[in-house]
């Protein structure tokens, strides 16, 4: 459905894509992550034929995205990195406008959505909070009901409640057969929603693969916290993968959860708190290095 | 053309355009209403009387009904120069602003391809203008025949007025050209406006005549002549001619530009 060929596009300064090479099935949800910088929106810009490649292609439902670009665009969505919006309009204009232009005729569709992310669109678009504008951005996406979603960073600025219903909307986009690509520097929202992820780095495909062997892959790192620092100093000589003593808490890497369940018990325990993975931690990791 | 985006456009800028309206309409009432029908008649006494004298003084003919009057006071400078102002303005607003803040992602994820999108900006600036430029001959008229009722020709003034459109129309190409081959709204001001004023500079330069006379040659702004379209020459429309060729390479070049360039969205 989405097909990217050997896409090339040098910047200078090790900055831009190189040769990346990956497909999206139909009715598939595509996770795009990597650091910031990486060339994630800069793939989304060629697939959005906003710029053009050096060497390679691209092409949406078999058509290529520089040239057959308005033809692709009258069956997509998307939701930009930044939204930029218009500054002498109300949100409601907006939405009206965007409808107009892209000859939208349905405007129940608009409405349920607005009401869905509690979107109040009567002030002007100048005024507007982060979290407002992107949720415009996500009306505009969706309201057209396109069989395509390209999404850059579409939580971005989003409370948590927000986060969820947008995860629901994704997840309820896919089982009706929706082909989407998600680009993000978070992986728990990718985790959630897409089949596949594509981990991209310094404009290099590091990895494609199912969200299930990238969890696999992760490391179960927690931070535990003790009465005093005679019992945490005594725990980080137990029989485990220790990381780092600092005071009364110990890093701990599982593996096997028996044994260190088995270990806290002998101790007093206060605190703990589970240490996120960075992307960084997860490339490395699974390369190995 | 797609009409949902150009009544956008013209609700975003119609604010501008009726400033210029009224600061138009203002001068050129004042200038009207400053136009003396005496002195026209003391000259023509004068060159009758000694008529070496007059020619002498490059007073022959000049200056001396109401249509000279305003081809001297008016569009030697006013009705070129504001006109100009509210067009680089406008291409402005219409292109470059809109790919600088960003909003013109929104136009382009449409099924509207750049073509389109270029086309309908390019006929909102056609339109304003000329409109704008109607508005300013029906007032010049209305205000002429009120005060001095008879003496504007109006004919000559109409063919002044077409020959302005031509001009007009070669600056719009520009400024739009300039508007869709950038990317930040600085520059593309900088340029639009630059290069227009420049021009116009030189043309008042030359103006003054005597050596300076050949650099006449060195800026656009000759090919509209006023006298010599009030005139009749057919030197005058060639050169309008010319003026229309130019706007309409400007906006070729321009929309090509802009369909196949990267931008940065």
């Amino acid at each position: 459905m989405i097909k990217i060929n050997h896409l090339t596009k040098d910047y200078g300064q090790k900055r831009g894509v190189f040769d990346f090479t990956f497909e999206v099935q139909r009715g598939e949800v595509f996770g795009f992550l990597g650091p910031n910088g990486a060339g994630k929106t800069t793939t989304i810009r060629h697939l959005m034929g906003f710029i053009h490649p050096n060497a390679g292609n691209c092409s949406i439902n078999g058509l290529d995205c520089g040239t057959h670009s308005a033809e692709i665009q009258r069956n997509l969505g998307y939701m930009p990195g930044e939204i930029a919006l218009p500054d002498d309009m109300t949100g409601l204009d907006f939405l009206h406008f965007m409808a107009d232009y892209r000859g939208v005729t349905d405007w129940t569709r608009v409405e349920q959505l607005m009401m869905r992310f509690e979107l109040d669109v009567r002030g002007n678009l100048k005024r507007m909070s982060k979290g407002m504008k992107q949720k415009i951005g996500i009306v505009c996406a969706f309201m057209h009901d396109p069989q395509v979603l390209i999404l850059d960073e579409p939580t971005s600025g989003l409370d948590p409640l927000m986060q969820n219903h947008f995860i629901d909307l994704v997840l309820e986009e896919k089982s009706k057969g929706k082909t989407i690509l998600m680009s993000s520097h978070i992986f728990e929202e990718v985790e959630r929603t897409a089949d596949r992820v594509g981990i991209i780095r310094e404009g290099h495909l590091v990895t494609v693969d199912s969200v299930a062997a990238l969890k696999a892959a992760q490391r179960k790192r927690y931070t535990v916290s003790f009465a005093s620092e005679k019992e945490a100093q005594a725990f980080a000589k137990e029989p485990l993968a220790v990381d780092l003593v600092k005071g009364q808490e110990v890093t701990v890497t599982v593996n096997d959860f028996q044994p260190f369940v088995a270990a806290m018990s002998r101790y007093t325990v206060v605190n703990i708190v589970a240490v996120e993975q960075s992307l960084e931690e997860i490339f490395m990791h699974y390369y190995g290095k | 053309m797609n009409t949902t985006l150009f009544k956008r456009e013209l609700r975003s800028s119609y604010k501008l355009w009726l400033i210029f309206i009224a600061i138009l309409a203002m001068y050129i009432s004042v200038i009207i209403s400053m136009f003396d029908p005496k002195l026209g008649e003391t000259l023509d006494l004068f060159a009758k009387a000694m008529p070496e004298m007059m020619s002498l003084f490059g007073m022959g003919e000049t200056g001396a009904t109401l249509i000279d009057f305003l081809s001297n006071y008016l569009y030697g400078m006013l009705m070129i120069v504001f006109p100009m102002v509210f067009i680089i303005m406008l291409a402005n607003r219409l292109v470059v602003a809109h790919v600088d803040s960003g909003s013109m992602t929104y136009l382009l994820a449409s099924p509207n391809t750049r073509r389109k999108v270029a086309f309908t900006q390019m006929f909102v600036l056609l339109s304003m203008t000329f409109v704008l430029l109607v508005i300013c001959v029906g007032i010049a008229i209305g205000v002429s025949e009120a005060m001095f009722p008879g003496a504007l020709v109006i004919g000559d003034f109409l063919w002044l007025n077409l020959g302005l459109v031509c001009l007009l129309f070669a600056l719009c190409g520009y400024c739009f050209f300039i508007s869709c081959i950038s990317n930040e709204t600085g520059k593309a001001v900088m340029f639009g406006a630059g290069v227009p004023t420049f021009f116009y500079l030189v043309q008042m330069l030359a103006n003054m005549g005597g050596k300076l006379a050949d650099l006449k040659y060195a800026t656009i702004f000759t090919l509209f002549n006023p006298k010599a379209i009030i005139a009749g020459d057919t030197s005058a429309w060639w050169m309008c001619g010319a003026l229309v060729v130019i706007g309409a390479i400007f906006f070729v070049v321009g929309i090509a530009r802009f369909e196949k360039r990267d931008l940065p969205l």
